[in-house]
C-alpha cells in the first residue's frame, strides 16, 4: 500500500514519442501529473491532445510504436515504465485499474461476463476457491446496480445494452478493489441518461471505497460533476490544473477559457461567451515555443519562441502561460444570450407529418415462416414545420428521429401515414419525387468523414448539384461555387482540395455549402455537430445562427445535445423510442412543465452551470416496460399506476401552447417539476 | 492556386518519381525490378532470340545446355532457351488481357449490385455464388470443353476463360468493396440527389473502390500464368508447338532423366514471373495501405 | 427462433447453389458442339446408327426432361452410364472417389500444422525478423505453381535422389507400406501448396484478433501473455480460420486434379480430366456435380461452425 502522505500515482516529465513516417511526433511534452489517494482528477482536452496516452501510462502501457524518452510513470512508489511484463501483470487489474472508452469493443465477444470477471479474481489470487469467486463476481456485480447478478454473470456481452456492459467494466475493474481507477472517455458512446447513471454509480463507488481516479473526458459537464482537482491538456502540454471551483470560475490559461466559452450552457438559454476558441489543432505546425499560440488572442510575438513551463499561481493553481497575469479570469461576463430572429409572424406551413410510423422492411425467406417481423421504429408521429423556422427533433439514440430525417429526404417510405410538403402529398421514395422537390428538400449528415467523396474535389463535390438542379451557365458555376464557400466561410482556393486536406469541421462547411448551393426550402441536420471538438462545435454552430438569421431557409435540426438545441430551435418536438412525447416553442419546452421524460433528460445533462448534485437521486427504472401503452412506464419518476400501463395518453395542452402527451395534466406536471 | 492547394495534384516531376521510389516498400522494388526484366524479354526477346520458337532441328536432339544452346534442346532438336524467350509475351499479354477482361466485368457487376441492391443483387449473388462453388480449375476445364474442338488451343479462348474464370470472384470483391462505401453519406446524398445508378456507380463508388481493385488486379495477374500454365500443363490450354511455359513443362515432364535442364528453365521463369507478381501487388497493396486478401 | 431461421437460410441457400450448379454443369455439358451420340460412334457411322444410339441414350428426348431425369437419378445415386467403359458411372468413379479421399485426407492432416505454427508464430512475432522470414518464405511458395510444384519434386525425390517411386499406381493388390511411399509426393505436393495458400490469411487474421480493444483490455487487467493469447484472442480468431479452411477445400480439389495427372495416381481428378478429354458426358456432370457439391458442404459446414462458435449468431 502505498503511504498516506504521497501520491498514489505521479508522472515526472513524461516526454512521449510516436514512429511517424519520417521520424518521431512529439505526444507528450515533459507532463506531471500528481493523483492523491481518494482524489478524482479529471484530464480535460480536444482530440488528438494526448490524454489517453497518458492515461495508458498509468497501467505500464505504451503503444508498440510509442518511445518514453524521459520521465517516469510512478505508481506507489514504483516506475512503471521500468517493470518487465510478469511485474506489471501483478499490479495491473489489482492496484491500478482501466475502464475503457468502448465497453462494447472491450469484452471478449466470446466469454461470458461473469467469467471474465472471475478470471481477474483468480488470477490476481484475490478469491481462494471457486465459490468464493463466484461469490466475489456476484458481488462486484451487485455494486454497480446490474440486477440480478446470477443471472447477468452468465450473459455474453453482446446480450447487455451499452450502458450495462459500462456497468460490467467497472465490475471488473472493482474486483480487486484497486487504488486508482483510470477512466478512458467511460462515457462517451452513451446516451445522457446513462451517461448520467454511470456519473452517479462511480460517485457513489468513490463514497463507499475512496479509491483514487483520473477521469480522462472531452466533456467539461462531465468533469464538473465528478472531479475534484481538472488538467487540461493541450498538445501534449499541460496548460492549467487547479482545483475544479478555480478552473471554471476563474480559468487563467487562454485555452481553458476557450474551451469554457465554446460550450453553450442549457441553463442560460443556450448563451455562449464572445470568446470562443479559434482555429483548430494542427500537429505538424505547432510552433517551438507554445503550442497555442497560433490561436491565441492574448500572445504575444515571444509566445511562439518561448516554452510555456507549469508556474504554480495560486493555492494549488498551475498554469503554463507568461501573460497569465493579464487575463481576466471571468468568462462569464462576457457571455452573450443568442441571437432573437426579428418576429416574422404566423408562419405558413411548409412541412407535415400526419400520423406518420415507420419500419425498416428487410425480411429473411425464414423470417415469415417463425413469426419474426420488423419492428416499428417511429409511431404514429404528427408535426408540422413553419416556413422559415428551425425545428429541433430531440431524442436519445433509438429514438426515431434519424428515421422521421429518412423518411422526409425520401430514402424510408412511411409504413402508415402520409408528409406534405407545402400542402402537396411528398411522394415516398426519393424515386417518386420530381428534380424540384429533390432540390428543395437538402440533407447535411452527422459525420464528416464520410459526407464527402474522398476522391472528388470540394470544386466537383459543389458543381455537381448545380448541374443537376439550376440551370446555370457552365461558365457562371465556378461564381456560383465561390459565392457558396464564402457564405460558409471557406476560403475560395479550398475549392480544389480534397477530403483530406480539410479539417472535420471545413469538411462540414463544405457539406452545409453543397446542401445550400441548391438554394433549398427545408435543410434536414442530422447530428451534424456531434462527432466535432467542442471549438468546431462553436464556429458550426455560429454559421448556423448566422444562416438562420440571414436567410429564408427551414432547418429541421436533429440532435441529442439540448444545450445546442436550446441555443438553436425556435421549436422543438422531444422523442422517445420512437413517440413523440412534447411539442412547442423552445422556451416552453425548456421550463415546467415538462414531460417526465424531457424532464429525466434534462436532470441528466451534465452542465458545469449546475455544479455540485445530489448524489442520492433516485435510480429509475433502467429499461422501459414492454407493451405498456405508455412507451415511458418503467422509466417514469411519475407514473400513475395502472393506468399508464393500460391507457394510451393524450395529448395535453397547456395554457401557454405547449403539447405534452400525458396523463398528468400540464399543470400537475409543473408541479412534479418544481419538486412540490 | 496556393502550395497547400496544389498537393491534391499528382505530378511526375523526376523528384517525385525518386522520391516515391526511395519510399516504396523493399517488396514493391524487388517486384518491379523482376517484372521490368520479363517485360524486357517479352518485348525484346522475339529481336534477339537465336532461333524461332519452332524451328526444328536446329542442333541435335537433346544437346546438354552450352554455348550454342545455353538451355539445351529437345527431341526435336528446338533450342529450349529461345522457346523460354518467345513464351515470355505469350505468358505476359495472356495473362494481362484476361485478367483486365475479369476485372472490368467483374467490377461493373459487383459494384452494380452493391448499389442497387434488391433482386438484381439477390440474383447476381447467387449467380456468383454457384460460378464460385465450381472449383476454378473445374470451371476453366469444363469452359474449354464447352467451347468444343473447333476453338481448342485458341489463344482468344484461354483469354476469355481466364476472364470468365475470374470475373465472379471479382465481382464478389467488388461488390463487398462497394458495400463498404454504398452506406457512406456521400452517396446517400448522391442517391437524393437523383443521381442514376450508373453514374452513382462512376463517380461515387468507382474512384473509392480503386485501390481495393488495382491490388485485385495485380493479384489476379499473377494467378493467370498459373491457370494459364495449368491449363496447358494439362492439354487444356495453347497447343504444340506454342512455347506456353506450362505446355513445355508439360512436354518436356518425359525428359526429366534425360536433361532435367529443359524442364526447370520454363519453370524458373514461370516461377519469377509470378514472385515478381505477388511482391509486386504486395507492395503496391501497402502504399495503398490496403490488406492483399488472397483467395482461391 | 433467430438461429433457427438463420441456420435454415444458410442451408437452403447452399441446397439452391447446389441446384444452380447442377444446371450450369448440365447446360455446360449440353453446349459442347456436335451431338453425343455423332462424335461417339464417329464421323463414317450410318444416320440410322446415330438415331439408334440417340434413342438408346435418350438423346431424341427435350433437354429439360433430360436434366430432370439425370438429377432424379444422381439423388439416388445412379449418375448414367460411362460412354467409354458403358459401365455405370458410379462403378467406375468409387474406387477413384476412395483413392482420391486417401490422398485428400493425408493432404489435410500434414496442411494443418503446417500452416497454423508458422501463421501463429508470424502473428504473434509481427514485423519483427521471424514473421518478415516467414511471410517471404510464404510469397515464394506461393508463386510456385502446384503443377512446377510436383514436377520439381519428381525431380528431386525421384531422379536426383531415387527414393520414390515415380507412377503411384494404386490397385487392390498395393500394400499398405507400397501405399504411404506412393503417397508421400503428392500429399506434400498438395500439403505445402494449401499451407501456401492459407497461411498469410490466418496470419492477418489473427493479428486483427491481437489489435482488438478486448486483447488489449486482457493485456491491462493483468491477464498474462499465454492467457491472453489462449483464452482472448485464438477462440475469436477460430470462426474466420473455419472459412478459409474451407476455401482450401475449393483448392483441394483443383490441386488434386494436378497432382493426380503428375504423379499418375489413379483418382478422381485425373479421371475428371479424362473424361473432359474424350468427352464422356456422364462422367463429367458426375465429376463437376461432385467436385462442387464437396466445396458447398464444406461451405456449408464452415458457416453452421461460425454461426455455432459465435456467441452473438448463437444467442440472439
Amino acid at each position: 500500500m502505498s503511504s498516506s502522505s504521497g501520491p498514489v500515482a505521479r508522472l515526472e516529465g513524461v516526454r512521449l514519442d510516436y514512429r511517424h513516417r519520417d521520424g518521431w511526433l512529439r505526444v507528450l511534452q515533459d507532463v506531471s501529473l500528481d493523483i492523491s489517494p481518494g482524489e478524482v482528477v479529471g484530464l480535460v482536452g480536444e482530440s488528438g491532445c494526448g490524454k489517453s496516452t497518458l492515461s495508458g501510462l498509468l497501467l505500464g502501457y505504451r503503444h508498440p510504436s510509442a518511445r518514453v524518452t524521459n520521465g517516469r510513470a510512478m505508481f506507489e512508489g514504483t516506475d512503471l515504465l521500468k517493470l518487465d511484463r510478469e511485474t506489471l501483470d501483478r499490479i495491473r487489474g489489482r492496484r491500478v485499474a482501466l475502464i475503457p472508452q468502448n465497453p462494447t469493443t472491450s469484452l471478449n465477444p466470446s466469454m461470458r461476463v461473469g467469467d471474465q470477471i472471475a478470471e481477474v479474481l483468480r488470477f490476481h489470487g484475490v478469491t481462494p476457491s471457486g465459490p468464493a469467486t463466484t461469490k466475489r463476481v456476484h458481488e462486484v456485480l451487485e455494486s454497480v446496480s446490474l440486477a440480478d447478478p446470477s443471472r447477468t454473470a452468465r450473459r455474453f456481452p453482446h446480450q447487455l445494452s451499452g450502458g450495462q456492459q459500462q456497468r460490467v467494466t467497472i465490475a471488473m475493474a472493482l474486483a480487486c478493489n484497486p487504488s486508482l481507477l483510470v477512466l478512458d472517455e467511460p462515457t462517451t458512446g452513451l446516451d445522457v441518461t446513462t451517461q448520467d447513471q454511470i456519473l452517479r454509480l462511480l460517485a457513489n463507488l468513490r463514497a463507499l471505497h475512496g479509491m483514487a481516479m483520473l477521469y480522462v473526458t472531452h466533456d467539461l459537464g462531465v468533469v464538473a460533476q465528478i472531479a475534484d482537482r481538472v488538467c487540461v491538456m493541450y498538445a501534449g502540454h499541460v496548460v492549467e490544473t487547479a482545483s475544479k471551483t478555480v478552473v471554471f470560475d476563474r480559468p487563467r490559461h487562454p485555452y481553458t477559457q476557450g474551451l469554457i466559452a465554446s460550450i453553450p450552457r442549457i441553463a442560460e438559454g443556450g448563451a455562449r461567451t464572445g470568446l470562443p476558441l479559434k482555429g483548430l489543432l494542427r500537429r505538424s505546425e505547432l510552433p517551438r515555443g507554445c503550442p497555442f499560440f497560433p490561436r491565441c488572442d492574448f500572445s504575444r510575438p515571444s509566445c511562439g519562441d518561448t516554452p510555456q513551463r507549469l508556474e504554480t499561481i495560486g493555492d494549488e493553481h498551475q498554469v503554463a502561460c507568461q501573460r497569465w497575469k493579464d487575463i481576466n479570469p471571468d468568462v462569464d461576463s462576457t457571455r452573450v444570450p443568442p441571437q432573437v430572429r426579428p418576429e416574422s409572424g404566423p408562419n405558413e406551413t411548409l412541412l407535415s407529418l400526419e400520423h406518420v410510423s415507420l419500419r425498416y422492411g428487410r425480411r429473411g425467406p425464414f423470417d415469415k415462416l417463425l413469426g419474426v417481423s420488423a419492428p416499428t421504429v417511429v409511431h404514429d408521429v404528427s408535426l408540422t414545420i413553419g416556413r422559415g423556422e428551425v425545428f429541433a427533433l430531440v431524442g436519445e439514440s433509438g429514438s426515431g428521429k434519424s428515421t422521421i430525417a429518412n423518411a422526409i429526404s425520401g430514402l424510408l417510405a412511411p409504413f402508415t401515414g402520409q408528409l406534405r410538403f407545402c400542402d402537396d402529398v411528398l411522394p415516398g421514395t426519393v424515386e417518386e419525387r420530381s428534380a424540384n422537390l429533390k432540390r428543395r428538400i437538402q440533407y447535411i449528415f452527422q459525420n464528416p468523414d464520410a459526407s464527402l467523396n474522398p476522391r472528388a474535389r470540394v470544386r466537383s463535390s459543389l458543381a455537381r448539384p448545380i448541374t443537376k438542379f439550376l440551370s446555370v451557365a457552365s461558365s457562371e458555376v465556378g461564381a456560383r461555387i465561390a459565392t457558396a464557400l464564402g457564405e460558409v466561410r471557406i476560403p475560395e482556393n479550398y475549392a480544389v482540395r480534397y477530403p483530406d486536406q480539410l479539417s472535420g469541421g471545413e469538411r462540414q462547411r463544405v457539406a452545409l455549402a453543397r446542401a445550400l448551393i441548391a438554394r433549398p426550402d427545408l435543410l434536414l441536420c442530422d447530428e451534424v455537430l456531434s462527432s466535432l471538438d467542442v471549438s468546431v462545435q462553436a464556429s458550426i454552430l455560429g454559421l448556423l445562427e448566422a444562416l438562420k438569421h440571414d436567410t429564408a431557409v427551414t432547418m429541421l435540426f436533429i440532435s441529442h445535445d439540448l444545450a445546442v438545441v436550446r441555443s438553436l430551435a425556435d421549436r422543438v418536438a422531444v422523442l422517445f423510442q420512437g413517440h413523440l412525447c412534447e411539442v412547442g416553442d423552445k422556451n416552453l419546452v425548456f421550463a415546467p412543465p415538462f414531460h417526465p421524460y424531457t424532464h429525466s433528460l434534462l436532470q441528466a445533462v451534465p452542465d458545469f452551470g449546475k455544479r455540485a448534485r445530489s448524489i442520492d437521486a433516485p435510480e429509475v427504472g433502467a429499461s422501459p416496460q414492454a407493451g405498456a401503452a405508455c412507451a415511458f412506464v418503467g422509466r417514469c419518476p411519475w407514473q400513475l399506476g395502472n393506468r399508464c400501463v393500460e391507457e394510451p395518453p393524450p395529448w395535453r395542452t397547456s395554457r401557454a401552447g405547449l403539447r405534452i402527451r400525458c396523463h398528468h395534466e400540464p399543470k400537475d406536471l409543473e408541479r412534479l417539476a418544481n419538486g412540490e | 492556386m496556393t502550395t497547400r492547394a496544389s498537393l491534391g495534384v499528382v505530378s511526375f516531376s523526376r523528384a517525385d518519381v525518386v522520391r516515391f521510389w526511395r519510399q516504396a516498400p523493399a517488396s514493391f522494388r524487388i517486384g518491379t525490378a523482376v517484372l521490368a526484366f520479363h517485360i524486357a524479354v517479352a518485348i525484346t526477346g522475339p529481336l534477339w532470340a537465336p532461333y524461332g520458337q519452332a524451328d526444328l532441328f536446329v542442333g541435335p536432339a537433346l544437346a546438354a545446355p552450352g554455348w550454342s544452346h545455353p538451355f539445351g534442346t529437345d527431341v526435336l532438336g528446338r533450342d529450349v532457351f529461345s522457346r523460354v524467350v518467345h513464351g515470355a509475351h505469350l505468358v505476359i499479354v495472356l495473362s494481362v488481357l484476361g485478367t483486365l477482361i475479369g476485372v472490368v466485368v467483374g467490377t461493373t457487376i459487383g459494384l452494380l449490385s452493391a448499389y442497387l441492391r434488391g433482386w438484381f443483387d439477390t440474383l447476381v449473388m447467387r449467380l456468383i455464388e454457384t460460378l464460385i462453388s465450381i472449383p476454378y480449375l473445374v470451371l476453366a476445364l469444363l469452359a474449354v470443353a464447352a467451347a468444343g474442338p473447333e476453338y481448342a488451343g485458341d489463344p482468344v479462348l484461354l483469354v476469355l476463360v481466364v476472364g470468365f474464370v475470374f470475373s465472379p470472384r471479382v465481382a464478389r470483391m467488388a461488390r463487398a468493396a462497394g458495400l463498404d462505401v454504398v452506406t457512406r453519406d456521400f452517396v446517400t446524398i448522391a442517391r437524393l440527389r437523383g443521381e442514376s445508378p450508373w453514374s452513382v456507380v462512376v463517380r461515387e463508388l468507382l474512384p473509392n473502390a480503386t485501390g481495393t481493385l488495382l491490388v485485385e488486379f495485380a493479384l489476379r495477374t499473377g494467378y493467370a500464368p498459373v491457370l494459364i500454365g495449368t491449363l496447358g500443363f494439362l492439354g487444356f490450354g495453347l497447343r504444340p508447338p506454342s512455347p506456353e511455359w506450362g505446355l513445355m513443362i508439360s512436354e518436356y515432364r518425359n525428359l526429366l532423366l534425360a536433361s532435367p535442364f529443359v524442364v526447370l528453365m520454363p519453370g524458373l521463369m514461370l516461377a519469377s514471373l509470378i514472385i515478381g507478381l505477388n511482391m509486386w501487388t504486395e507492395g503496391l497493396a501497402r502504399i495503398l495501405g490496403r490488406s492483399v486478401r488472397y483467395d482461391e | 427462433m433467430k438461429l433457427a431461421s438463420l441456420l435454415l437460410t444458410r442451408i437452403a441457400l447452399a441446397a439452391v447453389t447446389l441446384l444452380l450448379v447442377s444446371v450450369f454443369t448440365f447446360a455446360a455439358v449440353e453446349i459442347i458442339p456436335g451431338d453425343m451420340a455423332t462424335r461417339y460412334l464417329g464421323q463414317e457411322a450410318t444416320p440410322q446408327a446415330v438415331a439408334v444410339l440417340k434413342k438408346r441414350m435418350g438423346l431424341d428426348r427435350p433437354a429439360p426432361d433430360r436434366y430432370l431425369e439425370w438429377i432424379r437419378g444422381f439423388v439416388v445415386g445412379d449418375f448414367g452410364v460411362s460412354l467409354a467403359s458403358e459401365r455405370p458411372v458410379s462403378e467406375v468413379l468409387g474406387p477413384k472417389i476412395r483413392n482420391t479421399a486417401i490422398l485428400a485426407v493425408s493432404a489435410f492432416i500434414l496442411y494443418l500444422p503446417l500452416t497454423l505454427i508458422p501463421a501463429a508464430f508470424a502473428a504473434v512475432n509481427r514485423d519483427r525478423a521471424a514473421d518478415h522470414l516467414l511471410t517471404s518464405l510464404n510469397l515464394l511458395a506461393v508463386s510456385i505453381p502446384p503443377f512446377l510444384l510436383a514436377t520439381l519434386l519428381l525431380v528431386v525425390f525421384v531422379v536426383v535422389l531415387p527414393w520414390f517411386p515415380a507412377i503411384s499406381a494404386v490397385t487392390e493388390e498395393t500394400s499398405s507400406w507400397d501405399l504411404v511411399q506412393l503417397l508421400v509426393l503428392p500429399t506434400a505436393t498438395l500439403a505445402i501448396s494449401m499451407a501456401a495458400y492459407t497461411m498469410r490469411m490466418l496470419r492477418d487474421n489473427l493479428i486483427e484478433i491481437l489489435d482488438a480493444d478486448f486483447v488489449r483490455m486482457a493485456e491491462l487487467k493483468g491477464m498474462s501473455r499465454q492467457r491472453v493469447l489462449w483464452r482472448h484472442a485464438l477462440p475469436n480468431a477460430l470462426g474466420p480460420s473455419l472459412n478459409i479452411t474451407a476455401l482450401n477445400v475449393a483448392f483441394l480439389v483443383s490441386g488434386v486434379v494436378v497432382v493426380e495427372k503428375v504423379f499418375a495416381y489413379p483418382g478422381f481428378g485425373r479421371q475428371m480430366v479424362d473424361a473432359l478429354l474424350i468427352e464422356d458426358q456422364p462422367v463429367v456432370q458426375a465429376t463437376v456435380l461432385l467436385a462442387s457439391g464437396v466445396y458447398i458442404a464444406a461451405n456449408l459446414l464452415a458457416d453452421l461452425g461460425q454461426i455455432l462458435l459465435n456467441p452473438r449468431l448463437r444467442e440472439g
